[in-house]
């Protein structure tokens, strides 16, 4: 399992999903700095979840039965995916409603999460 | 192909939603939703039952539109979950439908992406895309052409205003973002996913009981026993609460509001916790062979008896319930409290039937999930603000008006119209007047997205 690279891809995706709304909004070149600057809180925010909250799924999930780590990667992907979307959708929407400043955050750990469910569990197929 | 009525639907959707409230654009979303459905499910449409959820989900969209009541907005999404869940797994039961509805909401493309059919995959081979490459013709450029354009601007103050000159705000970013949020969730519910194995469990879970093993007699009567001393002494238990509970009825004239509100709650909580440990005990006792066991006659009548025992229960806080209303009018909890009786009843119904025909847990939870479901659409057709207001200034023998003035907007006209036909205090009349007045500005400042029946109704009067 190739983690370091799930969340490289990963904080890209979410450095891309948290200033796009943003500069949709009001853009002016001097965020660009801020851009790269957020790519430091951002990297470890997604190291930490990614670590935490998804991938212990695949670390812990028994060991690859005899077909192999695509048909075990399946098995965990639909088993516990679907659960790990409806909280994860839950907890961003009342994010969202209580903090709605914060909206591009909570759309960046959404999609990102769920992204990164995606690239953990094809990793080694 | 089939992108098309989902690119169009995504431009709909920022069209309906963009910077909206709630209005029209509910009632047209649902159109929206259950055309992008048939144009990707058309077999499961011959369905009657499919096109039942369909009617449903369109009835409360319409109730959306009248009352725009936070029931109504409830209604509308638990019925658009069920309908989404219905179409991805037909034969399932109504809360797997809105797990189902709900994962398909919120992930189904994820879901589609990662378990798409590798044969369908290898069938139409793919040219490799370097993407590391595409980021890097695209990215690298823009990136050090922006950082360049950013110093050049601090450097040469003509190139700055030049710069500055150059307008995008015709282009509405945000408008686009929501219109590709659009198209995410029409994507997600145009083929709706199932979870598993949750939907496989539910559909291979039938209703009824069936004998466990060997039926070891010497056990069964132990248990048997047990069951019917402890039912038998609870019944004795209930009698005697229900015997003190009239004769405190009818002896009682204290009419104060704070008695009766006592009484009610008191006994709804007795109530909770008397049919809560009611049916995790009948489910203990009737859980496996002792269905099937020859003398567990007696055991069967004490459980009927109980369950009568606690219908009388309910009646008596039904009474207690209705005595409050005609007193102090109608509030939101006092109808709560009716509907919570409603579904009690409907659940110690169900209980018994569980027990007379040997059926499961799952068959109480079945049926009572769609129970709570079709009392929740039923009720979220019913205007309750308006008929409240009009209860309680008509029919109540006494009432709290401030209590009327925070309902809703719902009663507005109502209240209105009484204060016009009726001699109020000064005080009164103009607390009506104000209310009347904001929501006239209200519906008068709406945009076509966000008008609903109430809009229709100025304009009649104007």
């Amino acid at each position: 399992m190739n983690t370091p690279s799930v969340i490289l891809k990963s904080t890209i995706l979410a450095t891309c999903l948290f200033w796009i709304p943003i500069m949709s909004k009001d853009f002016q070149s001097d965020m660009i700095l801020f851009v790269f600057l957020s790519i430091i809180p951002i990297s470890l925010c997604c190291a930490f979840t990614i670590l935490l909250t998804i991938a212990p799924f695949f670390w812990f999930h028994g060991k690859a039965s005899s077909d192999g780590s695509v048909h075990r990667n399946k098995v965990i992907f639909n088993k516990y995916f679907p659960f790990y979307a409806i909280t994860t959708f839950s907890l961003c929407l009342y994010g969202t409603i209580k903090f709605s400043f914060a909206i591009s955050f909570f759309i960046s750990v959404f999609f990102t999460t769920m992204q990164s469910w995606i690239w953990f569990a094809k990793n080694n197929q | 192909m089939k992108n098309i009525p989902l690119l169009i639907g995504a431009f709909l959707f920022s069209i309906l939603f963009y910077k909206q409230d709630i209005g029209l654009n509910f009632s047209l979303f649902s159109l929206l939703t259950i055309i992008i459905l048939l144009i990707h499910n058309k077999n499961l449409f011959k369905k009657k039952s499919t096109i039942i959820f369909s009617i449903v989900f369109l009835i409360t969209a319409i109730t959306t539109f009248f009352y725009r009541s936070s029931l109504a907005i409830t209604a509308y999404i638990v019925a658009f979950l069920t309908l989404i869940g219905h179409v991805s797994e037909e034969g399932s039961s109504v809360y797997v439908n809105w797990l189902n509805g709900a994962y398909t909401f919120i992930a189904g493309i994820f879901h589609r992406n990662f378990n798409t059919n590798e044969k369908d995959e290898k069938a139409i081979p793919k040219q490799k895309v370097d993407y590391l490459h595409l980021i890097k013709i695209i990215g690298i450029p823009l990136i050090t052409v922006i950082i360049f354009i950013s110093l050049y601007k601090n450097g040469n103050p003509m190139f700055s205003e030049l710069i500055s000159k150059i307008d995008f705000s015709f282009i509405n970013i945000q408008w686009l973002l929501v219109s590709v949020l659009g198209y995410y969730l029409l994507s997600n519910i145009s083929k709706p996913v199932r979870v598993d194995p949750a939907t496989t469990y539910d559909l291979n879970t039938g209703n009824s009981l069936g004998i466990k093993g060997n039926i070891a007699e010497e056990k069964l009567k132990k248990e048997n026993q047990l069951g019917f001393i402890l039912i038998a002494l609870l019944n004795i238990l209930i009698v005697f609460f229900i015997i003190t509970d009239i004769t405190y009825l009818i002896s009682t004239n204290d009419l104060r509001a704070s008695a009766f509100s006592n009484q009610v709650h008191n006994g709804i909580n007795t109530l909770i916790a008397s049919i809560i440990i009611a049916i995790i005990i009948i489910l203990y006792f009737f859980r496996g062979n002792l269905n099937f066991y020859k003398d567990n006659k007696n055991l069967k009548t004490v459980t009927y008896a109980w369950i009568i025992l606690n219908l009388m229960l309910i009646i008596n806080i039904v009474i207690k319930d209705c005595q409050y209303i005609y007193y102090f009018g109608f509030t939101y909890k006092r109808i709560g409290v009716l509907i919570y009786l409603l579904l009690t009843i409907i659940g110690l119904l169900t209980t018994s039937i569980k027990v007379k025909q040997i059926k499961n847990f799952w068959y109480l939870f079945r049926v009572n999930t769609l129970t709570a479901f079709t009392i929740l659409i039923v009720s979220s057709t019913i205007n309750w603000d308006n008929y409240i207001t009009y209860y309680n200034l008509n029919y109540a023998q006494s009432m709290d008006f401030n209590y009327l003035l925070e309902l809703s907007d719902n009663n507005t006209f109502l209240l209105k119209n009484y204060a016009d036909r009726n001699n109020l205090t000064a005080e009164r009349k103009s607390l009506i007047e104000k209310k009347y007045e904001a929501y006239l500005t209200e519906l008068e400042s709406k945009k076509w997205q966000e008008i609903h029946y109430d809009n229709f109704k100025i304009k009649k009067d104007q």
